[in-house]
C-alpha cells in the first residue's frame, strides 16, 4: 500500500514539474570539453539569463567534441535540436553551405559591430552572419632571452623576413635551432602570407611568388634554423623542445607559457614576450575561433538568439577569459579589459603573453579554406602537405613540388 | 533419447548470446558497410541514393588510394618475420628452466600496453635525437643523426619494427599452446636417432604446429593489411607511411564521405578474404 501511496504521489508532483517546465521556453545549449572545469562559469551564466529573462530557461550541456556534429545531425533530424551550439569556424562553413544552421543578421542588429573584424569574417558565409563569435587564441612568441641575446638578437622580429633573419642568425651563432612553427597546416601560412590558394576554382598556389615563400622554409629546414622533425611538431612537442632549451623560441599559443612556468622553472625565469609578426596577409597566426550556431529546426530562433548574444556578450567574454585564463574574447571591448592589458609592462611572461595576445586579437583569423571549395579535402590536403613537406625537407626542388601538387588539385577540382 | 535434431536445436540455443552479438556488431556492420559503399550517404539527413558504382570509380582513378594500398600490402613483409620469429621465441621459452615464466611475461608486456602510450615511447626512440640515433652513434654505426620517421625511404620499415614489438608476444603466446600440445616421446625418439636442434626444429616442430602456423599467419596478415594504429601515433601518414585503412578514415571521418570510405573498406576486405584463401591452400589440411 505504502509503495502505491507514494508511486502516486511521485506522479502527482512529477507532473506539475512537467507542466510547470512547459511554460517555460527551455534553451538548451551545447559546448564542447569545458566540463567539469568551468562547471562555475556556466552555473553563473546561466542563472544570471533566466534572472535577466523571464520565460527562458537556459540549460547548458558539455560534450566531447566529436560528439557534437552525430548528435546535432541526429537531433535535427528527430526534428529537437538545441536553441545553440558550439562549433568552430570550418564546421560553421560546412553547415552553412547545407542548410542546417540559421542565418542570424535579423537577430543580431547592433551586437553585430561589438564582435571584432576578423571574428565576423570568419563566420560569414555568402555574405550572412551564421555564428555569434565567441572565445578565441592567437599566437605569440616566447623567446629564450639567453640564447638570442649570444646570438645578438636585440629586439623582436617586426615582420616575417625579420623572423626568418632572426633564426638564421640565432642558429649560425649558437647551433641551436631557431624554432619550431606548425607546419601541419600549410594552407594557413599561405594565407597568413596573403597569398591565394584557390582562385575561380583553380588552384593557384605554384606562382613565383608561392614559390619563394616556401623556399624559405627550405633554406631555414637545410640550415638546421628548424628542427629535423619539424613536421611532426605539434602543440605539445613544442612547449616540450622550448622547455628543454632544444629551439630558442616558441610561436604557439600563450597558454603554452602556462606549461613552461610548472614544467621549466628555470627556462621560464628568462622567458620573454613578443607578438608574433604579421605578414602581407594582416593575419594574426594561430587563431581558431569557437563560436555558437543556431540549427534549423530550433524551435524559438529569436529566443535562442537572445542567448547566444548573451554568452558572447563583452561582460559574458572577459568572464568566461578570466576563468580559462587562456582564452581571448572576440569582441572588440573585451579585449581592452584591464584584466588582459595590464601585464602589458610586467615582468611575468604568462601575464606578458596575455597582453601581446589580446592585441594581437583583432586581426585573429582562421586560417583554413572554407569546407565545401575542395571536393576531396583530406586527400588533397594530404597532397600538399607531401610535396611541401619533400620540398622543404630538400627531397625535391619547391617549383617541382608546388606545380605538382597544384596539377593534382586541379585535376580534382576540374570534376 | 534425444533425436539429432534437438541436439542440434539445442546447440544453437547455447550459442544463440554469442551469435546474436555478432551479428548485431559485426555482420550486420559489414552488410551495411558493403551496402553503403554503391550509395552516396548523406549524413545531414541520413539518406543513402545508389551511386552506379561512383565511390569505385573514384577510388580506382585516386592515386593516394593506390598509393595506401601498396603501403599496406608492402606491410606483409612482416609476416614471415614475426611468424618465424615468434615461433623461434616461443621454442625457446617452452621449457623448464627456473625463471622462464618471466621471460614469457616480458615478451607479453608490448602485448598489454596501450598502443598509445608505446606510441610515445616508440616516437623517442625513433626521434633524430632519440635513442635509436644514440645507441648506433655511439655503436659507431651510424655517424649522422636520422630522422626515422620522416623518411620517406625508411619510414614505413620503423612502423614495421614497432608493429613486430608489439605483436611478437602474442603470436608467442599461441605458438606456446601449440608446442605444449608436441608430445614429448616425439622429440625424444628423434634425439635418440641423432637428430640435431636444427633438424628436430624444421622436421618436428614446425610440422606440428602448423593449424597454429595457419592461424597466426591469417591473423598477422589481417592485422597488417589493416594497420593503422601504428600510423596514427607514429607519423599520421606522413613520409610514405599512408595506408589503406588510414584513407578510409580519411575520407569518412575528415570529408565525411562514408560512401567513399566504405567502398574502400569493401576493396581493403577483399585484399584480407584473397589473402585468406590462398593461405588456407598453403597451409589448410588438404582433404
Amino acid at each position: 500500500m505504502k509503495l502505491k501511496k507514494m508511486l502516486a504521489v511521485g506522479a502527482v508532483v512529477f507532473g506539475f514539474a512537467a507542466v510547470y517546465a512547459q511554460a517555460d521556453t527551455e534553451l538548451e545549449f551545447w559546448t564542447m570539453n569545458l566540463a567539469p572545469k568551468f562547471n562555475d562559469y556556466f552555473n553563473k551564466s546561466v542563472a544570471d539569463f533566466n534572472k535577466a529573462n523571464p520565460g527562458l530557461t537556459a540549460k547548458w550541456v558539455d560534450m566531447n567534441w566529436d560528439q557534437i556534429q552525430p548528435k546535432l545531425i541526429a537531433s535535427i533530424a528527430a526534428g529537437n535540436p538545441p536553441a545553440l551550439v558550439n562549433f568552430n569556424v570550418p564546421w560553421v562553413h560546412d553547415f552553412a553551405a547545407q542548410g542546417n544552421i540559421l542565418p542570424l543578421d535579423q537577430y543580431l542588429g547592433a551586437a553585430k559591430n561589438t564582435y571584432s573584424v576578423g571574428a565576423i569574417k570568419d563566420v560569414t558565409v555568402n555574405g550572412k552572419v551564421y555564428a555569434f563569435p565567441w572565445y578565441n587564441s592567437v599566437s605569440i612568441i616566447a623567446y629564450n632571452k639567453d640564447i638570442l641575446a649570444k646570438a645578438g638578437v636585440k629586439a623582436a622580429p617586426k615582420n616575417f623576413d625579420e623572423f626568418v633573419k632572426d633564426g638564421q642568425q640565432i642558429t649560425a651563432k649558437t647551433g641551436v635551432p631557431a624554432y619550431a612553427p606548425k607546419l601541419g597546416n600549410f594552407v594557413g601560412w599561405f594565407y597568413y602570407a596573403g597569398l591565394p590558394v584557390v582562385e575561380n576554382g583553380k588552384a593557384v598556389f605554384n606562382s613565383p611568388k608561392h614559390i619563394a615563400f616556401v623556399q624559405k622554409f627550405a633554406d631555414l629546414y637545410k640550415a638546421g634554423v628548424m628542427p629535423k622533425d619539424v613536421f611532426k611538431v605539434e602543440f605539445e612537442q613544442e612547449i616540450a623542445a622550448y622547455n628543454s632549451g632544444k629551439i630558442a623560441m616558441m610561436t604557439t599559443a600563450p597558454q603554452a607559457l602556462k606549461r613552461t612556468e610548472t614544467d621549466a622553472k628555470a627556462v621560464y625565469a628568462k622567458t620573454g614576450v613578443a607578438k608574433f609578426p604579421v605578414d602581407a596577409g594582416k593575419m594574426a597566426f594561430g587563431a581558431w575561433l569557437m563560436d555558437f550556431v543556431i540549427p534549423k529546426g530550433t524551435k524559438d530562433p529569436a529566443a535562442a538568439a537572445k542567448l547566444g548574444v548573451f554568452l558572447t556578450n563583452d561582460e559574458s567574454q572577459v568572464a568566461f577569459s578570466k576563468a580559462t585564463e587562456t582564452t581571448f574574447p572576440s569582441t572588440k571591448k573585451g579585449n581592452l579589459d584591464p584584466y588582459f592589458q595590464a601585464g602589458a609592462k610586467s615582468a611575468d611572461a604568462v601575464e606578458q603573453g596575455r597582453a601581446v595576445a589580446a592585441q594581437s586579437m583583432d586581426n585573429a583569423r582562421t586560417l583554413t579554406i572554407p569546407p565545401g571549395v575542395l571536393p576531396d579535402e583530406a586527400a588533397m590536403n594530404k597532397k600538399l602537405q607531401d610535396e611541401i613537406q619533400d620540398a622543404v625537407e630538400g627531397r625535391k626542388p619547391v617549383k617541382a613540388a608546388l606545380d605538382e601538387a597544384v596539377a593534382a588539385w586541379n585535376e580534382k577540382l576540374k570534376k | 533419447m534425444k533425436t539429432s535434431n534437438s541436439y542440434t536445436a539445442i546447440a544453437y540455443l547455447f550459442l544463440a548470446p554469442a551469435l546474436i552479438l555478432m551479428g548485431l556488431l559485426t555482420f550486420w556492420p559489414v552488410g551495411y558497410n558493403t551496402y553503403l559503399a554503391f550509395q552516396d550517404y548523406s549524413i545531414a539527413d541520413g539518406t543513402a541514393t545508389w551511386n552506379n558504382f561512383a565511390n569505385f570509380k573514384y577510388i580506382a582513378n585516386e592515386p593516394l588510394f593506390w598509393n595506401a594500398l601498396k603501403n599496406s600490402a608492402l606491410y606483409l613483409l612482416i609476416v614471415p618475420v614475426i611468424q618465424l620469429a615468434a615461433l623461434v621465441v616461443a621454442k625457446m621459452v617452452n621449457n623448464k628452466l627456473p625463471g622462464m615464466t618471466l621471460f614469457r611475461a616480458l615478451f607479453y608486456i608490448p602485448v598489454i600496453t596501450s598502443i598509445s602510450i608505446a606510441g610515445v615511447v616508440w616516437a623517442n626512440v625513433y626521434k633524430y635525437d632519440g635513442v635509436l640515433t644514440w645507441l648506433l652513434q655511439s655503436l659507431g654505426l651510424i655517424h649522422d643523426q636520422v630522422n626515422w620517421l620522416g623518411e620517406p625511404s625508411i619510414a614505413l620499415y620503423m612502423l614495421m619494427i614497432f608493429t613486430f614489438w608489439k605483436g611478437i608476444g602474442y603470436y608467442m603466446v599461441l605458438y606456446l599452446a601449440g608446442l605444449q600440445a608436441i608430445p614429448s616421446e616425439v622429440e625424444e625418439a628423434a634425439i635418440l636417432d641423432g637428430a640435431n636442434a636444427f633438424q628436430r626444429f624444421w622436421k618436428i616442430t614446425v610440422p606440428m604446429v602448423k593449424p597454429t602456423i595457419l592461424l597466426c599467419t591469417l591473423l598477422s596478415t589481417i592485422a597488417a593489411i589493416k594497420v593503422y594504429l601504428e600510423v596514427i601515433v607514429l607519423t599520421k601518414g606522413q613520409a610514405d607511411t599512408y595506408t589503406a585503412l588510414y584513407y578510409v578514415y580519411d575520407q569518412a571521418f575528415r570529408n565525411y564521405n562514408f560512401g567513399r570510405a566504405a567502398a574502400a573498406g569493401v576493396v581493403v576486405t577483399f585484399f584480407c578474404m584473397l589473402l585468406a584463401v590462398i593461405q588456407f591452400r598453403f597451409f589448410g589440411d588438404k582433404k
